[in-house]
């Protein structure tokens, strides 16, 4: 009964089945969990929380699950360069708290940052509200030790973050564990900001909190954070921390700015400006440090706050260009509400990352397939107005079904080809990512395939 | 408004089941999985086996019974949840639709069931401080290191046992069973705080007794609720009733959910924490800012010579941060007569639990790990004191044997408020 326990990850997928779990501790144990899979030809699936939403992490077909979350040490901080060696299990605000007092913190902050490890990151790829200004988790490792599908230990990269000849380091990162497992990272590590403003702008309509984010990068201005709310979400994150959001408005939208004091001085009257502007009914800067916590603990917050409301979710992740958010995000409404569901919309707006999030209560008949129609409509409106599958979240089982709709079939056998120059026997977390090869046998909660789908 | 209960054999609260969204925000919050890393020992994991017995009707087999036996009931998932996922009633009803088959073992019961009586508790912990005197027990977390061997005060039952008022004090301070043998100078310290400030005090003494939250905690409910019905009888009237166990201050909080009363109700809502109590009232506040350094005479010479303000790095109980949501409290009493400082740990458990240490020593142990490198990394090689309010948690970190070597004393909040009142000349004043 407890290998059901890993049968799942954060995602819809149910059906997953676990071999075996495995929790190595060290390099070798990881090398050693592979060879023996590999030699009885047995799949291997790299897992760290279980956190993720595209159903990376979920077994198919009882393989040899290689739990990294007991790889936890933070093997050394070097503040002067800049840089730090992390076993994959670190929980990712671990390492920025243990960083405290060095002017330094990693900058990739999923809104899991307090469960997810940042092994997970790197084969995700993983985003954030940070990442607006800092860049997704690829610009943020410099080396990474992997164990390859045979066994083999290599290191991609250096500590310069320098790559000699192709930068497979590159190609490694946001591998969603199809390419081998990440035993050692070092990750980049960014200085504190000298100055830190938080404000939080209400809007009585969705769309004019979108249409102030494009005026705000259409202006110069690049935040370090530009993240919208609606009204849903705040109401479901305000009883839990406080913020002191306003509830009475259609969408919350939170920009951070954030370097020297001068420059973070105008740019607050400058975004306040184009605000109101934009008809923002409040403007409001957070006083202190821990309103502004409690401001990012809120937003971060989102996804686990659901059950006020229904007991599941199915989070999408898809990126549009940010001058259509408006246009998309009505559509988005559109799509749920025919289909009779509810819809929370919290996203990273700066990005044109969206994260339209479906609850439901699972236990309500039909109410599964209305949820994966409303989910893969929403894929089609985003890929169609310019956008892409995924932001953050990565394909995994998820998203694969829609491989076709961004790719080519000859891009997608170039993928195929540079996954099978890691993983010649399709043995390292098979059935994600590409549409190709195996299936996983027991899923359930992710429809059928689309007709026409690249098989 | 009540849920309806699941249709399995555990007949847990369906809605409170059904909340969980499996997130995982809860994973790191929770000692247990934080020192094995394994779903089985989260919060999540739990509430995933829990579901499949109630739910898809499957049988719990021993892998499952020790997913819930691990779980030290802290309740930082419940801190945590963004949901909400009222956690604590979902493990308390497990482990008491399972109490019967899954009994603990012997020697705690027959440890839990003497609690019963104060008195032999305070003759058999002065026995054991002999031995511990003599060299002849092994030292381990689960008692003090010293057992006093002079007990406290409360076997005179009340009668002149407190200072301030008497047996007609303004408030009751909840005595219970083992604190007034292992740490009666815990109990003597809020007395003399509160008498500084004015206040009438009765100690609740042997009548009243146990506050069965180890019982409770050990899925022993009908023990729980007997000693619960106990206390509430022997505590009638309206007089706040404060506490100084974080653990035992819980209890009492929760005697409205446990006996369902509205007798029961009505005494929980007279419970305080001794710290909360005390923050929010205007004499002792009156009394701590008299001895703040910015006012009145310099505090901090004593007879001429520079007395420092102690560093205290202060733990949060589980009982008191979770469960009680009243930490605040103690760094607003201890602000003005020490430096504070804060551990990193967002008040992950120490692993304590009650009897959780001795029937779990393994997980009980790592969990202690944690907290201690937390302490020496706020600590930073200075000389600080290390202030737990909860019995349980600061005998668990007492004895660590590297906190000994580090010179870090575990010590009650309120010790440490009591010690500057004294020092100020303020604990002399007697009614």
């Amino acid at each position: 009964m407890a290998l059901g326990l890993y049968s799942r990850d954060g995602s819809v997928t149910r059906g997953g089945r676990a071999g075996v779990v495995c929790f190595p501790e060290t390099t070798d144990e990881v090398a050693a969990c592979v060879r023996i899979a590999v030699a009885h030809g047995r799949a291997f699936v790299p897992r760290g929380a279980g956190t993720g939403l595209a159903g990376g992490a979920v077994p198919c077909d009882d393989p040899v699950v290689v739990a990294t979350t007991r790889m936890d040490r933070i093997h050394e901080v070097d503040v002067e360069r800049r840089f730090a060696w992390v076993g994959p299990g670190v929980v990712n605000l671990d390492l920025t708290r243990h960083l405290t007092g060095t002017g330094l913190h990693f900058a990739p902050d999923p809104s899991s940052q307090q469960s997810c490890t940042i092994g997970g990151n790197v084969a995700n790829n993983s985003g954030g509200p940070h990442c607006l200004q800092d860049g997704v988790t690829s610009a943020h490792v410099l080396a990474v030790e992997v164990v390859l599908p045979d066994g083999e230990v290599v290191v991609l990269g250096d500590e310069e973050g320098r790559a000699v000849g192709y930068d497979l380091r590159g190609a490694f990162v946001g591998g969603e564990g199809t390419l081998g497992i990440a035993t050692r990272i070092c990750v980049r590590l960014c200085e504190d900001p000298p100055e830190v403003a938080t404000l939080l702008l209400g809007f009585a309509r969705v769309e004019d909190a979108a249409a102030t984010v494009s005026a705000v990068i259409a202006d110069g201005i690049v935040p370090a954070a530009l993240e919208i709310m609606d009204q849903r979400v705040v109401e479901a994150v305000e009883p839990f921390v406080h913020a002191g959001y306003p509830t009475d408005a259609a969408a919350v939208l939170i920009v951070e700015l954030d370097g020297l004091p001068a420059g973070v001085a105008a740019e607050v009257e400058r975004i306040t400006a184009i605000g109101h502007d934009h008809g923002a009914g409040t403007v409001r800067v957070a006083a202190d440090e821990d309103e502004r916590a409690r401001i990012w603990k809120g937003r971060k917050s989102a996804f686990g706050a659901i059950a006020v409301i229904k007991p599941d979710y199915y989070l999408n992740d898809t990126v549009i260009p940010r001058t259509r958010l408006a246009e998309v995000l009505a559509k988005v409404y559109e799509v749920v509400d025919e289909r009779d569901l509810i819809v929370m919309n919290v996203f990273h707006a700066g990005d044109g990352n969206l994260h339209p999030l479906i609850v439901y209560d699972a236990r309500e008949p039909g109410v599964m397939e209305r949820v994966l129609e409303a989910g893969e409509e929403i894929v089609r409106i985003s890929v169609e107005a310019g956008g892409v599958l995924s932001g953050e979240h990565g394909i995994g089982l998820e998203k694969k079904r829609f491989m076709h709709l961004q790719f080519t079939d000859a891009d997608l056998v170039a993928q195929d080809r540079l996954r099978r120059a890691f993983d010649l026997h399709g043995l390292a977390n098979p059935a994600k990512v590409l549409p190709t090869g195996a299936s996983c046998g027991h899923v359930t909660s992710l429809g059928r395939p689309p007709e026409g789908m690249w098989v | 408004m009540t849920s309806p209960t699941t249709p399995g054999p555990l007949g847990l609260d369906d809605h409170g089941l059904a909340a969980c969204v499996q997130c995982g925000l809860c994973l790191p919050h929770c000692p247990t999985y934080r020192v094995t890393g394994d779903e089985r020992r989260s919060p999540r994991g739990r509430i995933a086996l829990m579901r499949a017995v109630e739910w898809e009707g499957a049988v719990p087999d021993d892998e499952w019974h020790e997913a819930m036996d691990t779980c030290v009931g802290c309740l930082g998932c419940e801190t945590a949840c963004p949901s909400a996922v009222p956690y604590g009633r979902l493990i308390s009803g497990t482990r008491e639709a399972v109490a019967a088959e899954r009994r603990p073992p012997l020697h705690l019961r027959v440890g839990l069931r003497l609690l019963s009586w104060p008195g032999l508790v305070r003759w058999g912990s002065r026995a054991i401080g002999v031995v511990q005197r003599l060299g002849l027990l092994r030292r381990t977390g689960v008692l003090p290191a010293r057992i006093p061997l002079r007990a406290g005060r409360s076997r005179t039952d009340g009668k002149g046992a407190s200072r301030g008022d008497g047996a007609t004090g303004e408030v009751v301070l909840f005595t219970g069973c083992v604190m007034d043998a292992w740490q009666p100078e815990v109990h003597t310290a809020v007395v003399d705080v509160l008498d500084a400030a004015g206040i009438g005090v009765e100690r609740s003494g042997d009548r009243v007794g146990c506050c069965g939250a180890l019982h409770e905690h050990a899925g022993l409910v009908d023990d729980a609720r007997a000693h619960a019905r106990r206390v509430v009888a022997a505590m009638a009237g309206d007089r706040p009733v404060l506490v100084d166990s974080a653990g035992c201050g819980a209890a009492l909080k929760h005697y409205g959910d446990l006996l369902g009363t509205d007798e029961a109700r009505a005494f929980a809502a007279r419970v305080h924490d001794v710290h909360e109590w005390c923050a929010a009232d205007g004499r002792v506040q009156g009394l701590l800012a008299g001895l703040a350094p910015s006012s009145g005479p310099d505090p901090s010479t004593e007879g001429g010579v520079p007395v420092a303000r102690p560093t205290v790095v202060v733990q949060d109980p589980c009982h008191l941060r979770h469960a009680q949501g009243c930490h605040g409290s103690v760094r607003t009493l201890l602000a003005p007569v020490a430096d504070v400082r804060e551990l990193d740990d967002e008040g992950l458990c120490c692993g304590a639990g009650g009897a959780y240490q001795l029937l779990q020593p393994e997980i009980a142990g790592a969990a202690r790990d944690r907290k201690v490198a937390a302490v020496h990394r706020a600590a930073r090689g200075d000389e600080v004191t290390l202030a737990s309010a909860n019995p349980g948690c600061s005998t668990h970190l007492a004895a660590d044997r590297s906190l000994a070597e580090a010179g870090v004393g575990v010590r009650h909040p309120m010790e440490l408020v009591a010690d500057a009142v004294r020092r100020s000349g303020n604990g002399t004043r007697r009614a």
